[in-house]
Formats: C-alpha cells, structure tokens, sequence
C-alpha cells in the first residue's frame, strides 16, 4: 500500500517537473533542475567547488533560492535515492514528511531508509552562508536585514563588498541604508581592491564619529612588535624604539629572547634554586653557604658553578648590552601598503580629534548636570544656612526623607507618572512640617549659639538616620523613574544624555527662579530679608520675627525634601544618602557665597565642573577628583574666605 | 609644674589621683596581674576609652577653651594611627617574611626580603612595590617621629592658611570638616599606598613580642593610655592656666577685642591648634594598636563630629568634663550596641537598643545642647558652688 503510494509519487513528480519546464520555457530554470544538474555537488558538496553551483543557482533567479540556501545549510535537504530528487524533508516518528522545493507544498511521507540526508561541511556553510547574505540584505523582513548586517560587521570579509553595495540602491529605510553604506565604506577601506580605492574610501571615514569606524581605522592600523638585526625589505615600519626611551631594557630584552636573538636571562629564583642545589660541604662554588646573603656574592657562587658547567652561564650585563645595540626594535603594520596606513593615521586622527571635541561637550553637560544636582541638594540649605545663619547639619536627612517619601507613594500608586506628581508635592509638606518642628522645638532657642545649633542638629540627624534604617532597613529602595524619564537624548555617538539628568537640570532651573520670585518678589521674601539684616527693627515694623523664621526654615526644608525625590530617581535611596551630600553641600554654599542664591548657584556650577573636569584627567578614580576637588575648594576659601559672589556692605552682616 | 601652678589647679591632683586609682584598680582585677575580673578585652576597651578621653580633652581646649570648633580633629588621630601601623605591620611582616626565608638552604638577600615583604602587606591592593610613604616604615623611632610630625606639620600647615585668612566661627568647622573628607577619601584609594579600604590590620601584635600573651600586651597599652592621659591633661591643664590661658579664653570670647589688646591672636590659635594636632595623634598612636586595625572609614567626617559631640555632652571649657563625656557616651555606646543593654519588650514592639541606641544618642544630645549647655561636669557646680573652672 505505503509502497504503491510512494510509487506513484515517484511517477507524479518527474511529471511535474517536465511540466514545469514545458510550460515554461521562460530563460528562467526549475529549482531542481538546476540542482539536478550539478546533483553530485549538491549531495556531496566541497568548499571550493561548491562556487559554480552557488553561482548557478543565484543566476538562475529562482525566487526560493534563498529558502534552499538555508535549508542547505541547516542540513534540511535530502536526498531520495530511488530517483535522486532533493526535497526538504522532516522526521515524523519512522518516517520523513517531505516538501516539494519548487513549490513548497507536502510531498508525501517516506519511510526514512530511502533519503539521505546531506551534511554539508562547516567549510561548505560558511561559503552558503556568505551567498545567503545578500539574500538577506535585500530582504523584505527589517530584522533580517538587520541580522545581516550584524554578521557582515562581525565577520566583514572582502566577498560581501559586491551584494553589500548592491543592496544599497533598493533600501527603503533611511537608517539601515545609511548603516550600509557605512559599512560598505569600512570594507571597501580594508579589503579594497587597489590602493587608491582604500585610500579614497578611508578618507571618507574620517568624518565619521561612531565606535566602528574608530575600530576600523584602528585595525587598519594594527601593528605588531617587531625586533631585527635590520629592518626587512618592504616593512611597512610604524616607529622604530629607542631603547631606555620608548621601551624600557628589560621589555627590550624580553623581546629578544622570545625572538630567540638572545638567550634569556636566569630569573633569581632559579639562580637561588641552582645554588640551592649544588652545596657541597656547605659551600657553593667555593662561597661558605652563610656568605650567600646578598646579590653580589650569589653571583659570584653563580658564576663559579656556570665556569665550572653545572648551571648554564648568567647573562651579563655586557651581554645584555651588546645584544640590546646590535637590534633594532620597532613597531611594523600588518598592512603592508605605507600609503593606506598614512592615509588611515591622517583620519583616525582628524576622527579622534572630532571626537575629542565632542567629548569636551559631553563633560561639559556632565558637569551641567552634577551641578544641578548639588544646587539642588544645596538651594534647600542656601536658605537655612544662607540667609538665616542657621547650620542645619539634619539637611542630609530632610533629603533622604524626601526621597522615602517617593518611594512610599510608590508603594500606593502603582503608575510612576502619578506617583511622580503626588511625591513631589508630599515631600515638600513633609519635610516642610519637619523643619518647621524643628525650627520651633529646638532651633528657636539656639538663635545667636550657631556651634551649638550645629551639634544639636546633628543629633536630629544620626536619629533620624537610625530611625529611616529602623523603619525601611538597610538595603537600598527603588524610586523608579517613569517610562519617559527612562533614555537618553543622543546627539551623536559621543553626546548623549539621559532624560532623567535633563529633568533634574529643568528641576534645577524651576527651583532657582521660584526662589529668587519669592525672595525678591513676594511680601514673605521682603519680611524675610528683613528679618535677616535686623531682626529687631522689623520686628518693630510689625512683622512677626518668630513667624517669619517659621517658614523660612520650612521653606527651605521643604526644598531639601523635593530634592530628594530628584535625587532618589536618579541615586539609590538607602539612610546614607543625605549625609553624602550633606559636606559637599555646605562646601556649595560656602564657596558660593553664603547669604546669595546666585552664589550657590556659581558653588554648585564650580563644584560640579570642577569634578567632572578633574574626573576627565584621571576617568578611572573618582574618588581621587573628589580628594582633589576638596583641596581645591580648602584653597579657594582660603583666597576667598567669603566666597564667589560675596555680600558687600551691611548686608554683610558680622 | 610648679608649687604655684598645682595649688592654683587642685582639679589636676584630683585627677591625677583619680586616674592613678582607676588604674591600680584595673590592674588588680584584670586577668594578668590579679583577681581576672576583668576580661582581656575589656581591658582593650578600657584602655581604647582613655585613648579617646586623651582626644577629648585636646578636642576641649581647642574648642571649649580656644573656641575653634574643629571638625577635623580625627584626621590627626587616625594619622597617628596610620604611622604607627606602617611601622607595625612592616616589622612584624618581616619578622615572618625572615623566619620563612630563613626555612631556605641559603639565607635571604636584603632585596628578597623586601619583595616578599611588600607582597605580604600590599598584595591585598594588587601591588607589590612599596610606595614612597612607607620609607621610613622599618624605623619605629622615624616612625615615631612621624606620629608627632605628619599631624603637626598639617595642623600647622591648615591652621596657618585658615587662622590667616581670619576663616572662623562655622566656616572653619566647614573647611575642617573638609579637610578630614579629603583625607578620608584619599585613603580609601586602593593606590593611596596606605592599602586602600582594607586599611592596616594586625596592630594587637607587637614585633618582637609574639610570645607575650596579648593579656599581658593589653594591660601595658593601658597602663601607656592612662600615663599618657595624665601627661596630657597637665600638659593642658598648664596650657589653659595662667596668662596665656586667659588670652586663649579670651579669643574665644571676643576675638576682635583681644586683638584690639595687641596680641597676636592668631599665633595663640595656631599654635593652640597644633598643640591639639599632635596630642591627638598620640592618642591615635596608642588606640590603633589596642583596636588591632585601622582603615579610612575611621577618619570619616562622621567622627570628628561625634568627638564635638562628647565634648558638649561632658562639658565644654573644663578639662574634666571632656573626659567625663568621652568615658560615658563611649562607654555607653559600646555596651548598647555591644548587646550589653536589656531589651524592652512593649508587647506590640521590642525596641533593641543596637537598633535604637543611636535614636537615643541623637535625641539625648539634643536635650543636652538645650537643657544642660554645662554638659554632665555642669552637675559638679551644683555641688561645688566655688568651683574654680570657668
């Protein structure tokens, strides 16, 4: 029965394949024929004669050429042994269910003794895997486009310079037809066929900017440590080393051993094993064992042992010498054309130089935004400190309150953007409420003692420190940014910022004119000011000097706690938090001026730049910018005790 | 120390005797030397507690008595520290590096010895060369010499460029808080050359002496703590009487006037400045070793603050009192965080005071700086009423 059916199919498909050819008679052939002709290659195909067949299949414009390429090489293909036929084919329990080539409708089922699967070798895909690319890269699918043009720039070779620039003139999408023409640009660069269509496309790469360009150059560039008695014919030299100079003796003389120019020198553990191993008598080379302390007379015993021909002989500093002078080291290309490698040096470095540039910008926007960030950890305390003379060193803790109260609303309000929108309010009466508690439960007695207000409100602190640790633990929480804040602005691939520090510096921004609206514009600002230049007489002009003190001290409390939530969404929130920028926020203040909000303005925008400045000199340490940057700041207020922008007059005060 | 300055000072005798007493009583009852009342390491902590009185009295005079509140002062401590622990770690590194070399058929070359060496105590911050800070770390004398020098000559040199440029009142609390920062930071740098945040480890064990039981160690690092204590407060004490007393109190009091006067006030700050420095860095010298290790978390802004805070809670401008202060919060502290305190069951709550002890702390300081401004020694003048400090 089974094999009846087989039969018939057998009959039908050489049928069908005539038919197909009859009525076709268009220049075009049938799948299978083309296979059927080259059948032997198909089913046992070679690396390198697997070329014309490849060829004769893309040439025969077949539009399931593709399809078969990758069945081919996922060893899908097989081979039925009754008629020779190749079919895709798929184990179904004890048989194969087959699938026609040409039109991709079932064939049937077979019992699997009669196919053959053909395996091609790891040689022979990769051969099919390169045609199958510019298969792909005008494929109609964007992702595998993509994926295409991942596997060229992993693997660029110079075969897919041809398709690669082919598939150009059909691409729809700006970005990809833009990442081809790049990536055409860096193969041409490499693998081009003369010299001057390298130099030609290199030259267009110097004015990229992107990391794969840089790393084309850079291979382009590749040298290799060279030594030599001379420099060979036709090097492509980079530089030639001086010894002492650009390559230290030792590194020097490594190289000569490993280039077998030079015998390599006895490391001190094998000479003290050597003597170690020949005392005799407790002597070694006629040196008492007990003498053998010091560098010189281990030598010497070495020297005696190698005369004698037990040990192989020290390299002496005279043969050290000798050899050193009788090589020339230097740095070769492995290309060996001396004008592409010019060509590649003059636009890496205009690249670099570019990129340079554009580096200075993204620190600079750094800078902008870590100083946006201390203003905002510091305009709370411009306030207190600033214009009341009050050291509130619990500021520290109003942020982290700040921030907890972000991430409790969190906990509630599931949606970020909301949350977001609720927490900044909050914060801000919660952390108002508690510096105004505090202004009237401790600090109102302390007016006129500032040493002692600073150390009471450092008790408040490392209470209330312990009391957020009691309460949240001591693990860091999450204030998650919502989706919008989440990415960055990219200007090119050397600026870009994140939103969320974009935010903070508009944050920043809102802050700075809504203090200085209140405290130049609004009757509190005016009752404020005067309060702080004489409290007496405003006191007797009818103004409420306690009041007064009330909401200022909440006010900028209140600040500190909205920058907290700013803070936690871009920092951890953990009971630590407030007390790393306590110091640096004083140091805002101080340098800034104190008494001034344009001041802590100019503090925050030193403090921040100067940070990020001294962070691009010595990128790996930040820890060594901020020591740097302290002692900077220890100077600077020594020349300038009262700061950037100081007060003059009698607004001075003291 | 003459006939006339102790009987114008009998508070020096009191100590003096109280101190000697505390310290017969200690000997008596500690494992080593009598009854073994008292555990080796409560010994350590005793003594670490006079170590830090030693500072406290230092941090009074230049705050309580000159009324420059430094927030620095634990950085000249933990330099201290640090010089002394170079020296201990060096030696006793040798010491081991020797005895294994010398296992050896051939004996050691010098070279060797410092390679191991410096493999041994910088291996941990993945160096091997001894940075140039450690030049005189085989020398316990140089080293010595530094525990004076390094903290005095930074005191002189930060005080000279502040007092100077007349930086008082908060912004020198400020700036000194800074200093203390920087250097806190700079030794958490694993290439500080000073073993980065590991810091230096090992200091209960004395070169030399390896066979003596740390007991035995411990006792004569008290005994140490309490001489120098002693010594310091007389030194103070002297410092703080007499004429030149009057000009430091009066500096504190008003600035300005005193200058008006003709004095130089900032040579009399400065050097008041120094003097504390250096006083604090033998303090430092003396803890470490008891402490066993030393590393930058120690020199953090955070404890500086919390010597000020002593000084208040003990009482500010009486030497006394800052000693008071130190033994008691420091003492309490450690038996609160220490699991020593019961904990209160409130049926709905436990509060256990290694969670809540610091809440208390916080909170009881507040009630100092507002209620007793005197600090625990104010108490003494409601009992002597002609109490003679002031």
């Amino acid at each position: 029965m089974l094999r009846a059916l087989i039969i018939a199919l057998a009959l039908c498909l050489p049928v069908s394949v005539a038919h197909a050819q009859s009525t076709g008679q268009s220049p075009t052939e049938d799948l299978q024929t083309v296979l059927q002709r080259h059948a032997d290659e198909v089913a046992n195909p070679g690396r390198r004669s697997v070329g014309d067949l490849i060829a004769d299949l893309v040439g025969s414009g077949q539009p399931n050429v593709a399809t078969f390429l990758e069945r081919w090489q996922d060893k899908g293909v097989y081979q039925r042994s009754t008629d020779g036929l190749f079919f895709y084919a798929k184990r179904q329990g004890d048989e194969y269910a087959l699938t026609n080539m040409t039109t991709g409708e079932p064939a049937g089922s077979v019992p699997t003794d009669i196919m053959t699967e053909i395996r091609p070798n790891g040689g022979v895909r990769r051969v099919i895997g390169a045609a199958l690319v510019q298969f792909q890269l005008s494929d109609p699918d964007r992702a595998r486009r993509v994926a295409a043009l991942d596997a060229i720039s992993r693997s660029p070779d110079a075969d897919q310079i041809e398709p690669l620039r082919d598939s150009i003139e059909g691409e729809g999408d700006p970005v990809l037809r833009l990442r081809k023409e790049r990536l055409a640009g860096h193969l041409r660069a490499r693998f081009g066929k003369s010299t001057d269509d390298r130099i030609g496309a290199i030259n267009e790469l110097s004015s990229a900017l992107d990391v794969e360009t840089r790393s084309v150059l850079n291979l382009i560039l590749t040298t290799t440590s060279e030594v030599a008695a001379s420099v060979p014919e036709g090097t492509n030299v980079a530089r030639i080393l001086g010894v002492g100079t650009d390559i230290s003796e030792a590194e020097a003389y490594a190289r000569l051993v490993s280039a077998n120019l030079a015998p390599a020198p006895i490391p001190r553990d094998a000479i003290k094993a050597a003597l170690t191993a020949n005392i005799t008598d407790g002597r070694v080379g006629g040196i008492p064992v007990g003498q053998l302390g010091s560098e010189a007379s281990r030598t010497a015993a070495y020297d005696a042992l190698a005369a004698a021909g037990t040990v192989p002989p020290s390299v002496t500093a005279e043969i050290r010498r000798a050899a050193l002078a009788s090589n020339i080291f230097y740095d070769a290309y492995t290309e060996k054309d001396a004008a592409v490698t010019d060509a590649a040096r003059a636009a890496l470095d205009e690249v670099e130089a570019r990129v340079a540039r554009y580096q200075i910008i993204d620190i600079s926007m750094d800078a902008l935004s870590l100083a946006s960030i201390y203003f905002l950890a510091a305009i709370g305390l411009a306030i207190t400190f600033g214009v009341m003379g009050v050291i509130n060193m619990a500021h520290g803790e109003f942020i982290m309150m700040g921030a907890y109260t972000g991430y409790v609303v969190q906990l509630f309000i599931p949606d970020y953007t909301i949350s977001l929108l609720v927490a900044l309010p909050l914060a801000f009466a919660v952390t108002f409420g508690a510096g105004v508690a505090m202004e009237r439960l401790v600090i109102r007695h302390l007016y006129h003692r500032p040493l002692e207000t600073l150390l009471a409100t450092f008790g408040i602190s490392i209470a209330l420190q312990q009391l957020a640790k009691n309460i949240f633990g001591t693990q860091a929480r999450p204030l998650t940014s919502p989706g919008w804040l989440d990415g960055a602005w990219v200007i090119n691939d050397v600026v870009q910022i994140a939103n969320i520090r974009i935010a903070i510096f508009v944050l920043a921004l809102i802050f700075l004119g809504l203090i200085l609206f209140v405290l130049k514009r609004t009757r509190l600002g005016l009752e404020v000011r005067s309060v702080t230049q004489n409290p007496g007489m405003a006191a007797s002009m009818g103004i409420n000097p306690d009041r007064i003190n009330m909401l200022t001290f909440g006010l900028g409390s209140g600040i500190a706690g909205i920058a907290g939530v700013a803070i936690g969404l871009y920092a951890k929130v953990t009971s630590e938090m407030g007390s790393d920028y306590i110091v640096q926020s004083f140091m805002t203040v101080v340098v800034g001026g104190v008494g001034n909000v344009w001041g802590t303005l100019a503090g925050a925008s030193l403090i921040g730049g100067l940070q990020k400045g001294i962070e691009f000199f010595n990128p790996s340490n930040t820890l060594a910018a901020q020591t740097y940057m302290i002692l900077f700041i220890i100077l600077f207020i020594q020349f300038r005790p009262k700061g950037i922008v100081a007060l003059k007059g009698r607004a001075a005060g003291d | 120390m003459t006939q006339g300055f102790l009987s114008k000072n009998p508070s020096v005798l009191w100590f003096l005797a109280a101190l000697g007493l505390f310290t017969l009583c200690v000997t008596v009852l500690s494992e080593t030397a009598g009854v073994g009342l008292l555990s080796t390491s409560f010994i350590k902590t005793l003594g670490k507690t006079l170590c830090l009185c030693l500072i406290a009295v230092a941090m009074d005079v230049v705050w309580g008595y000159c009324g420059i509140l430094s927030l620095g002062h634990f950085a000249f401590f933990g330099i201290g520290g640090y010089a002394i622990g170079m020296w201990l770690m060096y030696a006793r590194t040798e010491i081991i590096v020797i005895r294994s070399l010398n296992s050896a058929a051939i004996p050691p070359t010098p070279e060797e010895i410092t390679d191991a060496v410096g493999q041994q105590i910088f291996g941990v911050v993945g160096a091997t060369d001894f940075p140039w800070l450690w030049a005189f770390s085989d020398s316990l004398f140089l080293q010595l010499l530094m525990v004076v020098l390094v903290p005095g000559l930074l005191a002189l040199a930060f005080g000279w460029l502040a007092f100077r440029s007349r930086v008082t009142g908060v912004y020198l609390s400020i700036l000194t808080q800074a200093m203390t920062l920087a250097l806190s930071l700079y030794l958490f740098q694993n290439d500080s050359g000073l073993r980065g945040n590991n810091g230096l480890s090992g200091l209960q064990n004395i070169p030399g002496f390896e066979k003596t039981p740390q007991a035995v160690i411990s006792l004569w690092f008290f005994w140490a703590s309490a001489l120098a204590l002693g010594l310091g407060y007389v030194l103070f004490a002297w410092v703080v009487s007499g004429k030149m007393g009057s000009v430091i109190r009066g500096i504190r009091d008003n600035e300005s006037r005193v200058r008006f006067l003709g004095y130089h006030v900032e040579t009399y700050k400065l050097f008041v400045f120094t003097l504390t420095a250096i006083v604090s860095g033998i303090a430092g010298a003396l803890y470490y070793p008891q402490a066993g290790i030393i590393n930058p978390a120690e020199v953090a802004p955070i404890a500086s603050i919390y010597l000020a805070v002593w000084v208040a809670i003990g009482g500010r401008g009486r030497l006394y009192g800052a000693i008071l202060g130190a033994a008691v919060v420091s003492l309490l502290s450690s038996w609160f965080t220490g699991g020593g305190a019961p904990n209160i069951p409130l049926g709905f709550y436990t509060i256990q005071w290694t969670d809540w002890w610091l809440v208390l702390l916080g909170f009881s300081f507040v009630a100092v700086t507002l209620f007793f401004p005197k600090g625990i020694g104010g108490l003494f003048d409601l009992v002597v009423r002609k109490g003679d400090q002031k």
